[in-house]
């Protein structure tokens, strides 16, 4: 198992009440797999999935990549600055 | 301000008020014979709704990176001598600056268009978000729109 501490913004932080949740996942999960996962285990968020990316590493990552223990990840939500 | 080393690009995120004079300043270059500047301000009304002020938020490292990012990208694609990327993150209230994007060409044509591609891709690609706050006292995040293209085109 791996475990990652998932940093959240905007819309998920406020209806999560958190900056970070924390995510175990099996070993050779991909990005897309990594957000269904949390949103199963964090249903507040499931409204959001289909527009969620994940960051890793600081980087926008395609929905195959497999995570590697020790990556930063972030969901990021529709942005809006400007 | 602090300019990276080749004092080409001026990128920052600041809780501070944007100093729009000082920007002007780094984009004076001899070579330059045209400067756009593109200045997003603080909406009061949209419709019937009145706004208060804003709240930027941002994955700062993360933004920071993708910034730099889209200046690469619109320097691959334009002969750019001088750019700035600006946001300020924290509270805005009507009427002051939020984004600053400015860059300097030989030729206007390409100043436009740069700048241009700059906002548009800094609106949808880096990880900043704002907060509405309503005359009735609501705070509402504003959400994006999901981007059709992928990051990196």
């Amino acid at each position: 198992m791996l475990s990652f501490k998932v940093q959240l913004f905007s819309v998920l932080k406020s209806k999560l009440k958190a900056d970070s949740i924390d995510l175990e996942t099996p070993e050779g999960i991909s990005v897309s797999e990594f957000l269904d996962l949390a949103c199963v285990q964090y249903p507040t968020m499931e409204p959001y999935r289909r527009v969620m990316r994940l960051a890793v590493n600081q980087t926008y990552s395609e929905d195959a990549h497999i995570l590697q223990d020790g990556d930063e990840v972030a969901i990021i939500t529709p942005v809006s600055g400007g | 301000m602090v300019a990276d080393e080749s004092r080409k690009r001026l990128v920052q995120l600041s809780y501070d008020r944007i100093d729009i004079p000082a920007a002007y300043q780094f984009l004076q270059t001899p070579g330059a014979g045209g400067v756009a500047v593109f200045v997003g301000t603080a909406r009061q009304w949209t419709g019937e709704r009145e706004t208060l002020s804003l709240t930027y938020e941002s994955y700062e490292p993360m933004a920071f990176k993708e910034m730099h990012r889209l200046i690469d990208t619109a320097d691959g694609k334009w002969p750019i001598q001088r750019v700035c990327l600006l946001h300020k993150l924290g509270e805005v209230h009507p009427a002051e600056a939020s984004v600053l994007v400015g860059v300097a060409t030989a030729h206007r044509a390409e100043a436009f268009v740069a700048c241009r591609f700059l906002i548009d891709q800094l609106k949808a690609q880096v990880p900043i978000w704002k907060q509405e706050r309503l005359t009735d006292g609501q705070k509402v995040w504003v959400e994006g729109n999901y981007p059709s293209k992928s990051p990196n085109s």
